[in-house]
């Protein structure tokens, strides 16, 4: 048990977030906003933390996700919670695929050609998405009115003021768990080898292709279910150009990296700055936010190289407490 | 906004029973993130204890803040979101002030069948984007109930440089009309190409493009006589008398005093546009609020089902049942002369419609329009 010690601060950060938002009025969809930037962290961050791999296209997996629950929601809508359930499913299927589909090609590649080749396949997908007007091309897909229908109003509010919001949160504590067993277990390791030196791990027998696939799968399996419960569930609608939108990820990279990549806490402990930090900035100075956001975001990195978890690591050495920080 | 709250508070602000209220203002960006809103908005509605609401810009947004909105009872007034399934999805506490995507090409069809009704070859292209396919769904729809014969229609994808394959097929089934477009850029490389391909048409309506300075600016003289809808736009001609006339009630400032407390508000060099919504927005809170006589959003949405008046932005009425707006019309802007003039509708015209606009031979040669 002593190497799950780390998941104890992680799930203390949870748990005082949520009470914090239960028990303020006016401050639950705030910290849902954070819990989803916590929560592209800690998906991101088990492919690219643990592999080194920078992911650009990595949005197409959430885009799969959202896309996976708006097909059950539209085309299934009379099996009520079954639909979600089916949803959650389709998220998984949807995200596999496109993974198989991106690992096969894409994950041959290293370092700026990886991310380009990734680039491409997001773009790639949703000018598929709406040039061959698949489901519903550039009109997206709008399920409100229909959830509102097949459940009355109220139940549908409630699916996507609550439901969604306590699907995201199970996520994001399962998605920590997985991190720290893939830290401890012997694909961490061999992770460890293959993001310090590919070819040298290569060498003493590390079948770096399988491990790398294991991280990306599970990366995007994480990523397709927030995809589905803090997008297409909570705001009941999914359009390609949103969807596919770069920006998310340019945001989960900041996040990783300024966490420490490949750490448990770290995503945690960005994402809730950096959530933290948009939220209160677009209230104290609309319109500026950006503009003091990004001198932040440059001291904060400078100051902290290896992400604020891998300095406070160094700082703990030797130290009881360096056990719960990983 | 600032305009008409600054009005209403100076005309002594919104009697309700023996109390007299000041309009205040509260806003937060929203970045246009759809997480972001819907924060924002519960922030709105519980921390600042807002009870009526200005919607974020866009339809996405708006719907994304609808379920917020609902949850909290607060109203929400959509300036910024044309589309209609905004209003099709049941949600009782959103209503409409702009006029919705539907209607963004009708009046340019109503134009051209009165002033010519034999006019009825019409073609369209338009951006394959979700706005501008709702545009033309819905007046490829009226046309057809006005007798219009549709002889083309095709979509190109957004980012598009080069139009002259659709358009060569254009020309070979020789319209009288042409409507189509999305956004600037598209919508100045349709005229240019038209122009270069010598297309010639009696009328030509694009979305957006043709309503922003720059578009005269690239094409010259070949941007005489064509098109587009506009929200609303400097120069209408909405006042007090046209209202008596048409039998509305007037409240809000008139033009002249919106482009005074507008230069006081924005400064010297800044022309209001989208802003005469908002101040429209504001407005329809303002008399419903004072028609219902409370503050509370149930009983002032109830007070908005038979609420109509006009405004600088002209007329505010919406549909009961969905909460989308139904009175508002679009104005037609047309290039005249190297100016923009409003040509329809004939209540707020400040010209006459050029009609039909001179051939592109014609225009290259230096012929506008009113000449």
């Amino acid at each position: 048990m002593r190497r799950y010690k780390p998941l104890l601060p992680v799930f203390a950060i949870y748990v005082i977030l949520l009470i914090i938002g239960a028990t303020t009025p006016g401050l639950w969809q705030p910290i849902m906003f954070i819990m989803f930037y916590i929560g592209i962290g800690v998906a991101l961050n088990n492919f690219l933390g643990l592999t080194g791999y920078v992911d650009f296209g990595y949005v197409a997996f959430l885009a799969m996700g959202a896309y996976g629950m708006a097909v059950a929601l539209n085309y299934f809508t009379e099996l009520g919670f079954g639909a979600v359930a089916l949803g959650f499913f389709l998220a998984l299927l949807f995200s596999a695929l496109l993974c198989i589909a991106v690992g096969g090609v894409a994950l041959r590649l290293r370092g700026a050609y990886f991310a380009i080749a990734t680039i491409g396949v997001n773009e790639g997908l949703r000018y598929l998405i709406e040039g061959a007007r698949i489901w519903g091309g550039s009109e997206g897909i709008v399920l409100s009115g229909k959830l509102r229908k097949a459940f009355g109003p109220d139940f549908a509010n409630y699916l996507s003021t609550f439901v969604a919001d306590v699907c995201l949160i199970i996520v994001i504590f399962v998605a920590s768990v997985i991190t720290i067993y893939l830290i401890n277990s012997r694909v961490g390791y061999a992770l460890l080898a293959l993001r310090e030196d590919e070819d040298a791990a290569k060498v003493v027998g590390i079948n770096v292709t399988k491990y790398k696939l294991i991280a990306f799968f599970t990366s995007a399996a994480i990523g397709s279910l927030i995809g589905a419960s803090a997008w297409t569930l909570k705001l009941t609608y999914v359009f390609p150009e949103d969807v596919f939108f770069i920006h998310y990820t340019v945001e989960a990279i900041v996040i990783v990296m300024l966490g420490g990549a490949g750490t448990l806490l770290g995503p945690v402990i960005s994402g809730l700055i950096y959530g933290a930090l948009k939220y209160y900035l677009s209230v104290i100075l609309p319109g500026f936010q950006l503009l003091a956001f990004a001198p932040l975001l440059i001291i904060i990195v400078v100051a902290f190289p290896d992400g604020i978890v891998g300095y406070v690591r160094k700082k703990l050495r030797g130290k009881s407490l360096f056990e719960y920080i990983r | 906004m600032q305009v008409a709250i600054k009005w209403i508070n100076d005309q002594g602000g919104i009697k309700v029973g023996d109390t007299v209220y000041k309009l205040d203002l509260k806003y937060y960006d929203d970045e246009s993130k759809k997480e972001t809103v819907q924060s924002l908005v519960e922030r709105l509605a519980t921390v600042d204890k807002v009870k009526f609401v200005l919607a974020p810009y866009s339809s996405g947004l708006t719907l994304a803040a609808a379920p917020i909105a609902e949850k909290y009872g607060v109203l929400m007034n959509s300036h910024g979101g044309a589309s209609d399934y905004i209003f099709e999805q049941g949600y009782y506490y959103v209503v409409q002030t702009l006029s919705p995507a539907s209607k963004y090409q009708t009046g340019f069809l109503d134009m051209v069948h009165k002033l010519d009704p034999n006019a009825k070859r019409l073609a369209l292209v338009y951006e394959d984007k979700e706005f501008s396919r709702a545009v033309h769904q819905a007046a490829k729809k009226y046309a057809e109930e006005l007798g219009f014969e549709i002889v083309y229609e095709k979509t190109y994808p957004a980012g598009t440089s080069d139009l002259s394959p659709i358009l060569n097929e254009l020309k070979a089934t020789n319209p009288d009309v042409i409507i189509g477009g999305g956004h600037f850029a598209d919508g100045q490389l349709l005229a240019s190409q038209l122009a270069e391909l010598k297309i010639d048409v009696k009328a030509i309506s694009i979305l957006v493009a043709p309503a922003l300075p720059a578009f005269y600016e690239a094409l010259g003289t070949n941007a005489e006589g064509i098109c587009a809808p506009a929200q609303w736009e400097v120069g209408v001609k909405y006042s007090p008398d046209v209202a008596k006339e048409l039998g509305f009630e007037w409240y809000g400032p008139t033009q002249d005093e919106f482009m005074k407390l507008f230069k006081e508000i924005a400064g010297e060099d800044k022309t209001p546009s989208y802003h005469a919504a908002e101040a429209a927005a504001v407005l329809s809170y303002a008399k419903a609020i004072e028609k219902a006589q409370s503050l509370d959003p149930a009983k002032v949405r109830e007070a908005m089902n038979d609420l109509g008046f006009m405004c600088v932005y002209g007329m505010w009425k919406i549909d009961p049942e969905t909460g989308k707006q139904a009175g508002h019309e679009m104005v037609i802007i047309q290039w005249q002369g190297g100016e923009k003039k409003i040509v329809w509708p004939t209540a707020a015209a400040n010209s006459d419609p050029c009609y039909p606009i001179p051939s592109w031979d014609e225009k290259s040669a230096g012929k506008i329009c009113g000449t």
